[in-house]
């Protein structure tokens, strides 16, 4: 009798395998600079302009699940590496990376509610965003010419959120969110 | 006793601020040159190690090519060396020729150039440009402002220089020009390019000016930049004006712009 009202059939608090280890330093840098190496690789001239960002992935990645780790500053530093390597204005990532930081870390709270997919429709207009702001920004500061067809990256980076999600959670030992709802 | 983090807000508007500073300090002054060498400097080994692999792939493809067509391409290429030996010799000739004519009509004498190889390695990520990054940089001598050739024709222009790698500005990059002449009359005209990969165009034409679709535009020489003489398009139709006093000539680059892997840096011979 009293054996079943003390075992809980589900813990209040995630146990064991389901406790999240928290993300380490080596796992935030690591995972983004390998993500911006993937970014530059030498890509084809011709599908150049359809080259997901990798690195914008992992970051709002790592500002959900690590806030603490990677934020403003970590943007900041991610987008002026991006320009130099790119060969843009310094400051054209950095700062499109940091818009889109400061609308993740806005809607952080939210986004726990829920699961990746529910995720990935919440953040699928910041990529093609981003890649706007970069292009507007381009526009301001006197670029003549603009090629347009990059907005279609942001679209790819978007698609890319589930899988990315899943191999990152994979990699840093976390619960699979792709099937579970969390009740809030 | 408790330190008050800074909102989120205020940084955020702290790191735009720095952001933007940093654009208009790029874009205005150019003050970030040195700061751009260094980081591409420090980028260009990172990047030269992920390549490996995939250039040692390619590479290891080209490995079983048969050994008749290895033959074949060598009996080619031998051929084709000793017919452009025989151009060289009368080259030569006519270069000894056109200096003495030089030194009798009290000419300085035309300005020597040295040729740099090099590979392209990757076109750039930028959307606001046409770019590629080839493997030559300040430590073989290359400066910016010199032309880049292939072996048809003028392909575009170092823009920026980093210790290993330089950024070639092709062409068909829209704020790039250069002076013409067609070959037929010896017009002079600027040629710009579209933003496309394979057209170029003359912008502001005289209605009456005598270009035919087929004329052959070589580098004038005219702006210092362009050594004369580089074959650059051929002229594939002549809009007439609609709405304003110009026309405008479509033309066809005749370097293989976005083909080739390996280019040539033409640069001033070192003076004794």
């Amino acid at each position: 009798m009293n054996g079943k009202s003390a075992a809980p059939s589900k813990p209040l608090i995630p146990q064991g395998e389901q406790l999240a280890r928290p993300a380490t330093r080596t796992m935030v840098f690591g995972s983004l600079a390998v993500a911006f190496l993937l970014t530059v690789l030498p890509w084809p001239q011709a599908a150049l302009w359809l080259v997901p960002d990798f690195a914008l992935l992992v970051l709002i990645y790592w500002n959900i699940n690590a806030p603490r780790l990677a934020a403003l500053g970590v943007a900041f530093t991610l987008g002026l590496v991006m320009d130099a390597a790119h060969g843009l204005l310094f400051g054209l990532h950095a700062l499109s990376y940091c818009v889109a930081t400061f609308v993740v870390l806005m809607l952080r709270r939210r986004l726990d509610f829920f699961t990746v997919k529910g995720q990935a429709l919440h953040l699928a207009p910041i990529f093609p965003l981003q890649e706007a702001l970069v292009l507007l920004l381009g526009l301001a500061y006197g670029q003549a010419q603009i090629d347009w067809r990059y907005l279609a990256a942001g679209l790819v980076t978007a698609a890319l959120w589930v899988p990315a999600c899943f191999v990152l959670d994979r990699l840093s030992g976390r619960p699979t969110r792709l099937d579970k709802v969390r009740s809030g | 006793m408790f330190v008050r983090e800074m909102g989120l807000s205020a940084r955020f508007g702290l790191y735009l601020l720095a952001c933007l500073t940093l654009m208009a300090a790029d874009s205005r002054y150019d003050a970030l040159g040195k700061v751009r060498a260094g980081f591409n400097a420090v980028i260009h080994p990172a990047q030269q190690v992920i390549v490996w692999p995939f250039d040692f792939l390619r590479d290891a493809g080209s490995f079983f090519t048969v050994h008749s067509e290895l033959r074949q391409e060598r009996d080619q290429l031998l051929q084709e060396r000793s017919l452009l030996r025989a151009r060289l010799q009368e080259y030569q000739a006519l270069a000894a020729e056109n200096a003495r004519l030089h030194i009798l009509a009290g000419l300085p004498p035309a300005p020597g150039l040295t040729r740099v190889p090099a590979e392209i390695i990757r076109a750039s990520q930028d959307p606001f440009a046409r770019k590629v990054i080839v493997n030559r940089g300040s430590l073989h001598g290359v400066v910016a402002g010199r032309p880049v050739i292939d072996e048809a024709g003028l392909i575009g222009q170092v823009t920026q220089v980093f210790p290993a790698s330089a950024e070639v500005t092709l062409l068909t990059d829209r704020n790039q020009s250069a002076p013409v002449q067609a070959t037929r009359n010896g017009m002079r005209i600027l040629v710009s390019g579209m933003g496309n990969d394979s057209l170029l165009e003359v912008r502001y034409l005289d209605l009456h000016a005598d270009l035919k679709p087929g004329d052959i535009l070589v580098t004038s020489g005219l702006d210092g930049v362009y050594p004369p003489g580089l074959p650059v398009a051929r002229v594939l139709e002549i809009q007439l004006p609609r709405h304003n006093p110009f026309a405008r000539a479509i033309c066809q680059p005749l370097a293989g712009i976005g083909q080739h892997r390996h280019v040539v840096i033409l640069m001033p011979e070192a003076r004794s």
